[in-house]
């Protein structure tokens, strides 16, 4: 099993260099279209954000907003047809991935980026051993002997802080326990050292109690290593400690970036204000908890003004027709895809609706 | 609360407010949809539509072979052996066999106990096979060990050759008269007690996958018996698989009659069936008269093909993640 | 690891000899009952003929059928069981009409079945594995459409069609106009021989074999087909992807890998088909081989000829099972070992 060592990337490609304020990854507009039966769906739809290095960016929204679909397009994972990206750029440091053929693509991203996914027993094969499977990228990227793989899987398993790694690495996935398991997937993604790691709701299977521990995980080895950390999730929750900087995404487009603190303080999206209203709180004990009402939009289907007007609590008749500019900065440093957003922000927004 | 099936129903349906009428039987719903998708999918396909009516003309022919040839298929007259084919207008349209036997009034009737058979053979075997898979999944323990014994049992023993071994011992018995039935008691008694297991495995695995779903378990808690929760919870779901298993059935057991009866040991002479016509047709092919082989060939070959394109297109339409 | 493993083959092994025991069991209760409702089957050994008592009786204690038991209808007959399986485990399989050994039968027919079934084999995994995996690589295209169309069409053509149209359709004129073109023992000849030569076993094999092999291609590919694409799209392979992988050996040690287990599970219920499938085959082809032998007694109303050599196929059948077992608990950790 020889395979490339060399980074495959043509010269043009990466010539473009790093200067220290270019941010590690940069993504912008986005669109990734699904040819389906029923005609083309925009899962993401002119999506832009960046990360920087030693951050951590969480990218919010509810199932079908695009979060995932859009980081398995920066990993090149993305099955074609029946997807397409359709539009916008994915720079990684210079380099522009999207003008990578996939194989290169891939490769690019096994050195660099490495990703974290949902059902850790799903994604981890079923007839390979841990450490196997932790060290793979490493004996056939680089090289690594028999031996050298199995002391560095047992590292890789004590970094994420498992018990008794050395026997640990000879056993199956479903040896392990879920939280366990998905702490062999970060090792996994952590084996090639990567600057980028894109977490896809982590944390969703799992016990509340084990949620947190990995939540601290990441975020401890993030500040460790100072990599790019990206955290999708659908729970505004449970990223308020780890994260710094926050997109919220809606029907395939960011709604809202910002600082995780100015989010929580003053969300700027009428989309924001509803989720963080639904999040339960102590305070909140024996109040009926507020849901969003509606149901996510349908894709195939976009009203034709803002995409959330149909369940806003302030939308306005502009709202229905006009869709929103997506860069309106209702404060320096932050954006937010509404046309009262500074209006929402200061809580001085009429409510068109009880 | 006095149904606890309706009352399971309404549980069910507070967990999918949009895709379920309030009320209606969940299971009902589904496994409709589920029906009259694959319906509306295998109609619009050109071959399943031919194979279909290919199937029914074969079942018309058999059903009522009067309608298609008038001739006495046991009237043969030797002086008139072998004659090739005058096709229609003739007094033979397919000619006659080496004993002068109208060869049409012979495929028509030799359809009767072949198709016959197919049918018998399935609907016992489903019927061994649903009852046993269902009970084996549902009350696991001894039951389950027994039958997946047996199963396992059975399953060694190839078809064939459990037909041949028992079929070759009735072979000093020839029954004579009774009918169709009479004529094919024999293989299909050991057809169907080789034929019953996959139903029974199918079953079996789709019954243990629906017992602890969540509408099964609240009609549980609501006081539903053992049998109400089988016939109206579990094997409406379980049902499916084994429907796309049927067509590919019959023609299984329609091919497997026919070696039966090339070696004389399936529907057995004097009456008529396309593997006995195969038997005498083959010594006849080289020697210029390749009409006896090639008809009853080609009847056997387009009632096979017709059921297998049907069992291949059912089973996608009713599992289409596979597609 | 390994200790478990030699204790699941072992308790597999046990199991597989008493699945043997039963079915050796329901054979024999289900032939003692035919016996019983349908009488002796000595009797066909004199055809038309009407014997005398004494000679119907010495046939009959040849088949070891002399007990009282097998005249009355319902008794399990016991006793004649155990006695057979007594000789069946000294190696005695008793006689044809003949007086021929069945075992000297079956030893000089096993090695031409066995070359039957290396040629079944190697179609198998060539086309189906073939086939199979190009149309998950080609889902929905019109390669996988015309895949498709051709497993049906091998469904559809059963083994015995498939042969009656070989050996009175084809064989016939190819081997007449390559007997004259190449000569009569040239191998073109004798590969389109419509009948067996023990003398060319090889060369009269191979259309036979591909053919009986192609019988069972159709499930192969279907088999091979679905869990190729169940992992495709598996998370795990995309695991593997991410990791900046080549999409070869993705398919290879992720994709293929994975999806040999359920198609190895598969292998035991097709070779049981097959082997039914090769009766029918060396029957038509008159190979001597065990079906050979097999479908000749049927014909011949051998009756101990056709129940020694059902068991010993039964046998074969069994040992097949465990096997498959055995493999899929090497390719699948998840199993457990009780």
């Amino acid at each position: 099993m020889k395979l490339t060592k060399k980074s495959p990337i043509p010269a043009a490609a990466a010539a473009a260099g790093s200067d220290a304020a270019a941010p590690l990854l940069a993504v912008t507009d986005l669109v990734v279209e699904f040819h389906t039966p029923r005609g083309v769906v925009r899962a993401v739809n002119g999506l832009s954000y960046t990360v920087e290095a030693g951050r951590t960016l969480a990218i919010v929204g509810e199932s079908g907003s695009g979060k995932s679909v859009s980081s398995q397009a920066v990993m090149g994972l993305l099955q074609t047809p029946p997807a397409r990206i359709a539009g916008g750029s994915i720079v990684f440091e210079g380099t522009n991935l999207l003008s990578l053929s996939r194989k290169q693509h891939r490769a690019f991203c096994g050195e660099n980026i490495a990703m974290v996914f949902q059902d850790a027993l799903a994604a981890l094969n079923p007839v390979y051993t841990v450490g196997w499977q932790l060290t793979e990228a490493l004996r056939v990227r680089r090289g690594l002997s028999k031996g050298d793989a199995r002391r560095r899987a047992v590292e890789l398993l004590d970094l994420v802080r498992v018990p008794a790694a050395a026997q640990r690495v000879k056993e199956y996935p479903h040896q392990f326990s879920g939280g366990m398991r998905q702490r062999v997937m970060i090792a996994m993604a952590l084996a090639l050292d990567p600057q980028l790691l894109i977490a896809d709701e982590p944390t969703t299977a799992l016990d509340v109690t084990v949620q947190a521990q990995i939540m601290r995980l990441l975020a401890d080895i993030q500040q460790e290593r100072q990599m790019g950390l990206i955290l999708i999730t659908h729970d505004l929750g449970v990223v308020a400690d780890v994260a710094d900087d926050v997109t919220v995404m809606y029907a395939g487009r960011s709604v809202e970036a910002a600082d995780v603190m100015d989010t929580y303080a003053r969300p700027a999206h009428p989309y924001t204000e509803a989720l963080l209203r639904s999040i339960p709180r102590l305070d909140s004990k024996g109040k009926e908890l507020p849901v969003i009402p509606g149901r996510p939009p349908e894709l195939l289907a976009l009203p034709p003004g803002c995409a959330f007007a149909p369940r806003c609590d302030y939308a306005q008749d502009v709202c229905r027709t006009d869709p929103p500019p997506p860069d309106v900065e209702p404060a320096p440093g932050r954006t937010a895809a509404c046309h009262f957003a500074a209006e929402v922000m200061d809580h001085v927004a009429p409510r068109t609706r009880a | 609360m006095t149904d606890p099936g309706s009352a399971a129903n309404i549980a069910v349906t507070t967990d999918h407010p949009q895709s379920t009428p309030p009320g209606s039987d969940p299971v009902a719903a589904d496994t409709h949809s589920l029906w009259s998708d694959a319906v509306r999918q295998l109609r619009r396909k050109p071959s399943v539509v031919i194979a279909s009516v290919i199937a029914v003309f074969f079942v018309v022919v058999a059903a009522f072979p009067s309608l298609f040839t008038s001739v006495d298929p046991g009237a043969c007259n030797v002086s008139q052996a072998k004659i090739r084919p005058q096709w229609f207008g003739g007094q033979h349209p397919f000619g006659t066999d080496q004993f002068g036997c109208d060869l049409l009034a012979q495929l028509v009737n030799g359809a009767r106990p072949s198709l016959l058979l197919a049918f018998v053979v399935v609907f016992f075997s489903v019927i061994i096979g649903v009852t046993l898979g269902t009970l084996a999944g549902f009350y696991l323990g001894w039951v389950d060990a027994i039958v997946s014994r047996v199963i396992e049992v059975f399953l060694v023993i190839p078809l064939l050759l459990a037909a041949l071994l028992l079929l070759s011992l009735f072979r000093q018995d020839v029954s004579s008269g009774g009918g169709t039935f009479a004529t094919i008691l024999q293989p299909a008694i050991v057809l169907t007690g080789f034929g019953w297991m996959s139903y029974a495995r199918y079953v079996r695995a789709s019954v243990l996958e629906t017992k602890h779903l969540d509408y099964v378990t609240a009609a549980r808690v609501l006081g539903a018996g053992d049998f109400r929760i089988m016939f109206r919870h579990i094997l409406p779901n379980a049902i499916s698989s084994v429907t796309a298993l049927i067509p590919t059935a019959i023609a299984g057991v329609i091919s497997a009659e026919a070696v039966l009866s090339f070696l004389g040991i399936g529907v057995r002479p004097p009456s008529i069936s396309w593997g006995i016509m195969l038997n005498s047709g083959a010594e006849w092919f080289s020697g210029g008269y390749p009409h006896m082989l090639l008809f009853p060939l080609i009847c056997l070959m387009l009632t096979i093909l017709s059921f297998v394109v049907i069992g291949d297109n059912l089973r996608d339409a009713l599992d289409p993640k596979l597609k | 690891m390994r200790a478990t493993v030699a204790g699941y083959i072992l308790r597999r092994v046990l199991q597989g000899i008493l699945t043997l025991f039963l079915v050796m069991i329901l054979l024999h209760w289900l032939t003692t009952l035919v016996i019983q409702l349908n009488g002796n089957p000595a009797l066909a050994f004199f055809g038309d003929r009407i014997p005398t008592a004494a000679q119907l009786a010495a046939v009959t204690a040849r088949f070891g059928l002399d007990n009282t038991c097998y005249s009355q209808t319902g008794n399990p007959c016991i006793g004649p069981f155990f006695e057979r399986l007594g000789q069946y485990l000294r190696g005695d399989f008793g006689t044809n009409f003949r007086g021929r050994e069945v075992t000297d039968i079956v030893g000089s027919a096993a090695p031409n079945t066995l070359k039957l079934f290396v040629v079944v084999t190697i179609v198998w995994s060539i086309v189906g594995l073939t086939l199979g995996s190009v149309a998950a690589r080609t889902r929905g295209r019109a390669t996988d459409t015309s895949i498709r169309v051709v497993s049906i069409l091998i469904d559809a053509l059963p083994i015995f069609v498939l042969l009656l149209i070989y050996k009175y359709v084809v064989t016939v004129p190819v081997n007449k106009w390559a007997s004259s073109k190449f000569g009569s023992d040239s191998f073109v000849a004798l590969l389109f021989r419509p009948s067996f030569s023990a003398d060319h076993s090889w060369a009269t094999l191979i259309i036979p074999g591909l053919l009986l092999g192609l019988a069972g291609t159709a499930s192969f590919i279907r088999l091979v087909r679905a869990a190729q694409l169940e992992n495709y799209n598996a998370d795990h392979v995309r695991t593997a992807r991410s990791k900046g992988l080549g999409e070869g050996r993705v398919t290879v040690r992720h994709i293929v890998r994975n999806s040999a287990i359920p198609v190895v599970t598969a292998v035991g219920f097709v070779f049981t088909d097959a082997l039914g499938g090769a009766v029918v085959t060396e029957g038509l082809m008159n190979i001597n081989g065990m079906g050979g032998v097999l479908w000749n007694a049927v014909r011949d109303s051998e009756t101990a000829v056709v129940i020694a050599v059902v068991t010993m196929l039964t046998v074969l059948t069994i040992v097949v099972m465990i096997g498959v077992d055995i493999v899929y608990a090497l390719l699948d950790p998840r199993i457990r070992y009780d």
